[in-house]
């Protein structure tokens, strides 16, 4: 590169040099070398022309590294080179002035500023300071809170509540029994409809929620049956079936169509079975509406068949009964898979019973329990019954005959885990009573976020309601 | 820093320092706390073990089999009551069996027949001998005429018994639907039981302890079963749950007649002399003397009594 000419002092000081100068003038494109704002403010408008170069000037701009010179290869390319330009043309801000100087003193090197915020910055700053020190366990406990809530936003805790080693839903299957009694002998009318979608929408959504298996099975009276001597006594058979569907489950919770869980919170386990023995009574003298003379007196019986308690192992019940005021109530029982189950479930219908009763059993199944455990000592030691609350409550329109009694009907208060509007289709409001169930149990299960905005919305309406009480009172009294 | 020299370890360290994690120290102590750990295991699985298998230990000196006869004091006579009995101590004697019997009075068994006693009698059995292993049900009116048979070699044995079962049978002559199981190990059987050419016979069989018999005997004594009139009471209802109900008959093995259950009399509805008695036969069973009124019990095992009493005498058994 060449010099036109040999540069030359100026008159304002520095000196001219065209020949360096132009070359960065065509390549960038730009009018004016860059100047910060600190120069600006410095030297005032003799700068920007770029033509009154100091020594000094100079020297302070290649101490502060500004960028490359722009005949490098960099900044070629049309983004990168106009990407540069807005940034370098945003203003940069040096509050703490030109620190051309030595600082004076050294003391507080390497340390925090004075403080010089206000109080909440000072507390931010300590507790900031606090995490820091502690910042593996906070770790820790942030990593634990962020495993918590993906656990429940996704389907992973559903996993582990069916997984039968960790939550064991796959241990529990919820028989539903749909359409008693319908298909050949009768028509379903829309309230039919309704409750029936009710019902298998509750129990779906309780199954799923806790990982169990729902089996809803259709209980109309089959042409199968319809002409056969055994009409109507498909419970057993339903069961056994569910038993060889469902080859990993254990217990088997029978459930007629017209009940509802109220409670969908409460899982099987924690509710029954977590602590079968206790949730369950054996002897049936506690509460016993047949007068079931219990236990058995005669000798020649052995000692467990004797015992009005069985043997009063966990493992040795099969079988879990809610009563009513009627005596044994099938409409939702639990019964377990085990070679107790079969032998029960084979001789639970017997034609020669069912020659002699099926006049006098009017509930079927029902009856021949009772009959059985009455009169067969290997029934009493496997069966245990449940009080009847815990997963059989009655609204008030079943056993009534007594008035409301604690053991039998529903309470709000005491929270019962699912209603069973036994007996609705004689003469009462089966859709009626399933309807106002189910918007209590929505009501009761509210998350703190709904019941704060029905409080919030119900108190405006109690305020709307007094203003306009006291708006027509006033009227009155001007009329 | 650095020196050129790394610093000397102070010879007395902080009390606050705990042993490395590596150190020879906590390595055994580790090594020690592991071994303990699995000692521990063993011994509960081991007394896990040993606890679950204690309930069916059989102490030595049990009875294998129990033979259970019921006796009616309101029709027979105290010398036949007695010989019937002295008939089966005799052989439980020989063989280190234990004897049973009791009274049909013993049972409340309402208004239905008499020989329904024979069902609780056998629970009672269970109850009184909770060791046991078989109970062998013989209907009085019979004698054990060969007491040199023992029942394990004879019938009870599991492979003795396969080889015995009748398989694919019709349970009730002669041509039920519903047949024996062909495929039926000897060691799940429960119940060994005859036919006759009349149906089954409940005058003489064999009954295995455990939670399936009582399900049988109970089932067998439901009182609609008894109130139903069955033309031959407890023997009908036999039937009826065999064939009804397949949790029964999966443990129902059909011997041949003439191991246990031997006739005394010609009767060719029965089976006439096909099935009669013959020597060195293990039972010999009057059936059917009770219920016809032109027959008498007494008479007829006086017959087969003096029969047994001379081969006594003369030692041949």
């Amino acid at each position: 590169m060449s010099l036109s000419r040999s540069p030359s002092p100026r008159r304002g000081g520095g000196w001219a040099s065209p020949g360096l100068t132009s070359p960065y003038e065509n390549v960038s494109g730009k009018s004016s070398p860059r100047k910060t704002y600190g120069d600006i403010q410095m030297n005032g408008s003799a700068s920007a022309t770029g033509e009154n170069v100091t020594w000094a000037s100079a020297k302070a701009r290649s101490e502060e590294i500004n960028g490359y010179p722009s005949f490098s290869t960099r900044n070629n390319g049309f983004f990168s080179r106009h990407a540069r330009k807005i940034s370098t043309s945003l203003p940069t801000f040096s509050l703490g002035g030109r620190r051309d100087f030595a600082d004076k003193e050294k003391l507080g090197r390497g340390r925090w500023p004075p403080i010089a915020g206000s109080r909440t910055v000072r507390y931010l700053q300590r507790t900031g300071r606090v995490a820091w020190r502690f910042r593996l366990r906070l770790g820790i406990v942030l990593g634990l809170l962020l495993a918590y809530i993906l656990f429940y936003a996704t389907p992973l805790h559903r996993v582990y509540r069916r997984t039968s080693w960790l939550g064991g839903g796959s241990k529990y299957v919820v028989i539903l029994a749909a359409n008693q009694g319908g298909g050949v002998m009768e028509w379903k009318g829309p309230r039919e409809w309704a409750i029936e979608r009710d019902s298998v929408r509750n129990k779906k959504k309780y199954a799923k929620k806790w990982g169990y298996d729902l089996e809803i099975v259709d209980m109309s009276t089959k042409k199968r049956y319809a002409h056969e001597w055994r009409e109507s006594w498909e419970k057993v058979d339903t069961i056994r079936n569910c038993m060889r569907k469902y080859p990993q489950a254990e217990w088997f919770w029978w459930l007629d169509l017209n009940t509802f869980i109220m409670e969908p919170s409460y899982s099987l386990q924690s509710h029954i079975f977590n602590d079968l023995v206790a949730n369950t009574y054996r002897d049936i003298n506690v509460y016993n509406p047949l007068n079931i003379s219990h236990p058995f007196k005669s000798p020649h019986l052995d000692a467990v068949a004797r015992s009005p308690t069985g043997n009063g192992r966990k493992d040795s019940i099969h079988l879990v009964i809610p009563q009513d005021c009627g005596g044994f109530n099938l409409g939702s029982f639990l019964i377990h898979r085990s070679i107790w189950t079969d032998r029960l479930l084979d001789i639970w219908w017997d034609p020669v019973g069912y020659e002699q009763k099926h006049m006098e059993w009017e509930h079927k199944e029902q009856d021949a329990m009772e009959h059985l455990y009455t009169n067969q000592p290997w029934i009493r030691p496997h069966t245990a019954f449940i009080p009847q609350r815990k997963i059989n409550s009655f609204p008030m329109g079943a056993c009534s005959e007594n008035g409301e009694d604690p053991k039998i009907h529903y309470s709000e208060r005491d929270r019962d885990f699912l209603v069973n509007m036994a007996g609705c289709e004689w003469g009462r409001d089966c859709w009626g009573e399933m309807y106002n169930f189910r918007e209590l149990s929505n009501k009761l299960n509210r998350t703190p976020w709904e019941k704060f905005k029905d409080g919030l919305s119900d108190g405006f309406r109690a305020l709307k309601a007094r203003f306009a009480a006291k708006k027509e009172e006033d009227e009155d009294v001007k009329s | 820093m650095h020196f050129a020299l790394p610093p000397r370890k102070t010879s007395q360290p902080p009390p606050y320092a705990r042993a490395s994690r590596s150190s020879p120290i906590r390595r055994k102590q580790l090594q020690v706390g592991g071994l303990l750990a699995c000692a521990a295991l063993v011994l509960i699985w081991l007394s896990t073990y040993i606890f679950s298998t204690s309930s069916e230990h059989i102490p030595s000196g049990t009875p294998e089999v129990v033979i259970v006869t019921v006796l009616d004091e309101a029709t027979m006579s105290q010398d036949y009551r007695d010989r019937i009995i002295e008939n089966r101590k005799y052989y439980a004697r020989k063989q280190g069996y234990a004897t049973f019997f009791p009274e049909v009075a013993d049972y409340e068994i309402g208004t239905s027949p008499r020989s329904w006693a024979i069902v609780p009698a056998l629970r009672h059995a269970m109850t009184k001998f909770p060791k046991s292993t078989f109970f062998f049900l013989l209907s009085p009116h019979s004698l054990i005429m060969n007491p040199s048979i023992n029942l394990k070699s004879h019938v009870l044995d599991a492979k003795r018994l396969e080889s015995l079962m009748l398989r694919d049978k019709p349970v009730v002559p002669p041509d039920s639907v519903i047949r024996t199981f062909s495929h039926l190990k000897g060691d799940k059987v429960d119940l060994i039981l005859t036919q006759d050419n009349e149906g089954l016979a409940q005058g003489s069989f064999l009954l295995r302890r455990g939670e399936w018999a009582k399900f049988f005997l109970d089932t067998w004594f439901d009182p609609l079963y008894r109130s139903y009139n069955f033309q031959k009471a407890e023997g009908h209802a036999l039937e009826h749950i065999v064939q009804w109900h397949p949790t029964i008959l999966t443990k129902l093995a059909l011997v041949p007649q003439h191991l246990i259950n031997s006739y005394g009399v010609d009767i060719a509805s029965r089976g006439g002399k096909e099935v009669m008695h013959k020597e060195g036969e293990f039972v010999v069973r009057l059936v059917g003397c009770e219920l016809d009124s032109a027959r008498y019990c007494e008479k007829e095992f006086d017959q087969y009594y003096q029969q047994w009493k001379a081969l006594q005498n003369k030692g041949s058994i």
